[in-house]
């Protein structure tokens, strides 16, 4: 495709204000209906609240912000550097875009958070082909999830990776929302098993200071996920056949620090695990 | 344990160091204003497949995009998985840009053109058959496989960009602040470089209310809960 045609089109740029005066003729969207909704409610999630506030003007306010002009805006950026970036890994790594486009073996299974702060291939310093990912809210897998699910199945045995990662990371909105009380909608029943964690540390929990507190649940969230990988049958026959190995870390948004958790079992605990949950065919 | 294994998770941890390394030398401060929280302007919504990863194929850093990817992105309506990411992208971060990204060569296309039985990717990828059961006249007439099934892909992407565009958080949002923008692209293995499809946005935005429209009144949105 041409660069042309690459080219972000110019609505893209256009002020909210222009946008809204542009498509002022449409009543369905705008013109019948009042503005009253204050849409971005952080504070649930906020485990810092100044800066992310920064995106939550209301529209007549937002001239400032990187929609504004083609000189800041990062989605124009974006598809500009992605063929900066495209010639340089060629460059780089001649035989990778060809090799990619017959195939995929990669070695990780990558669980982890939606947050922008922790992309994975970045972090790990790995190239496009190593890392098959799945990131959701807060990295929770909830066990009858269809999307995770499939996601793992494909993965362990489809693609047949050696390591699977949960991994969780400091200053998570999800962990601060299910640490707090607030009613959040549909984010409610995806939170839960953050809030299941959290009453059955209950105790520990309330003995730590806020910021040691929410560290404490993203580490038990983080082990609470692999409980969920490791209760799958396609992932105990291939620990048990192909010696897949699980892992679970932290990320540090601060430091940009992986860590490993212990997260190894007893031999008592392991022999349970496959009693409840190995399935023969 | 395999002494390979071993070795190729030790790896991570060590390139895992050299990244922060490099970062701190092109920005000293670079984790410590990440640290004080998040405000990207995207989210992107891709395909777990590990040839795709979203930042690099952007361009984008750590901290400019929020991320799900699943297999072959889809976004289907009842998921509360990707319906809870758009919720906190649109209502909570206030991202200006919503972009779906499909890749031609997709394992999960191709295998829901597959006769097959894939055991519990079986639900799953039914989403794929039933964007090919919407498109089956324009997709019938394509002849050549290969071009079939890219066309597909294609279509998957719009088909997900209409599913984003059917909640009331994007409805709500743009109705209030002229954002966000839906967007779907798609990835070229063989060469790295991302197509824009060129979705008309506020066309396909007006077309989806007239069946799926949820903005008229705020009562749900007061507890910002509305997908």
């Amino acid at each position: 495709m041409s660069a042309a045609g690459l080219a972000i089109r110019s609505r893209f740029l256009a002020r909210p204000s222009e946008a809204a005066h542009r498509i002022a003729g449409q009543p369905l969207l705008l013109a019948s209906c009042p503005v009253v909704i204050p849409a971005h409610r952080v504070s649930p999630f906020s485990t810092s609240a100044p800066s992310y506030c920064a995106n939550h003007k209301p529209s007549g306010a937002t001239q400032t912000n990187s929609t504004a002009s083609s000189t800041t805006d990062k989605y124009a950026a974006g598809l500009r550097k992605n063929k900066d970036w495209a010639a340089q890994t060629a460059r780089e790594h001649p035989e990778l875009f060809p090799t990619l486009a017959t195939g995929q073996q990669p070695q990780i299974l990558w669980l982890g958070c939606s947050d922008s702060r922790c992309a994975e291939t970045s972090m790990l310093g790995l190239l496009p082909g190593d890392v098959f990912v799945h990131r959701n809210i807060a990295n929770i897998l909830h066990p009858g999830d269809l999307s995770s699910g499939a996601v793992i199945e494909y993965a362990v045995k489809h693609l047949r990776v050696k390591h699977i990662v949960v991994c969780g990371h400091t200053s998570c909105g999800g962990v601060a929302a299910a640490m707090g009380n607030k009613q959040l909608g549909i984010l409610d029943p995806w939170l839960l098993p953050l809030r299941q964690v959290r009453e059955r540390n209950l105790a520990v929990l309330q003995k730590l200071s806020p910021v040691e507190a929410a560290e404490k649940l993203a580490e038990l969230n983080v082990r609470e996920s692999l409980n969920v990988v490791t209760q799958k049958d396609v992932v105990l026959s291939a620990i048990q056949e192909r010696g897949l190995q699980v892992h679970g870390l932290i990320y540090e948004v601060g430091s940009g620090v992986l860590r490993e958790l212990d997260t190894s079992d007893s031999d008592e605990a392991i022999k349970a695990r496959l009693v409840a949950f190995k399935t023969d065919a | 344990m395999s002494r390979q294994i071993q070795q190729s998770i030790e790896c991570i941890f060590k390139n895992n160091q050299k990244w922060v390394s490099s970062k701190k030398e092109e920005d000293p401060a670079f984790f410590e204003k990440l640290a004080a929280g998040q405000t990207p302007d995207y989210l992107y919504i891709g395909c777990s497949d590990s040839r795709v990863p979203a930042n690099e194929i952007m361009g984008l850093e750590a901290g400019e995009v929020f991320v799900h990817r699943n297999i072959a992105n889809l976004v289907p309506n009842i998921d509360l998985n990707v319906m809870s990411v758009v919720n906190y992208a649109v209502r909570h971060l206030g991202v200006k840009h919503i972009i779906v990204c499909g890749h031609y060569n997709c394992g999960g296309v191709k295998a829901a053109l597959t006769p097959d039985d894939m055991g519990l990717l079986n639900p799953w990828l039914r989403n794929i058959r039933d964007v090919y059961r919407l498109h089956e006249n324009e997709l019938d007439k394509i002849t050549d496989d290969n071009q079939r099934y890219n066309r597909l892909v294609e279509l998957n992407v719009i088909e997900s960009c209409r599913n984003v565009i059917k909640t009331a958080a994007v409805q709500q949002c743009y109705r209030d602040h002229q954002y966000p923008i839906v967007h779907g692209f798609v990835f070229d293995l063989r060469d790295g470089l991302l197509r824009d499809l060129h979705i008309d946005f506020e066309n396909m935005l007006e077309d989806v209310m007239k069946i799926y429209h949820l903005s008229s009144h705020s009562a749900h949105s007061e507890t910002s809960g509305g997908a």
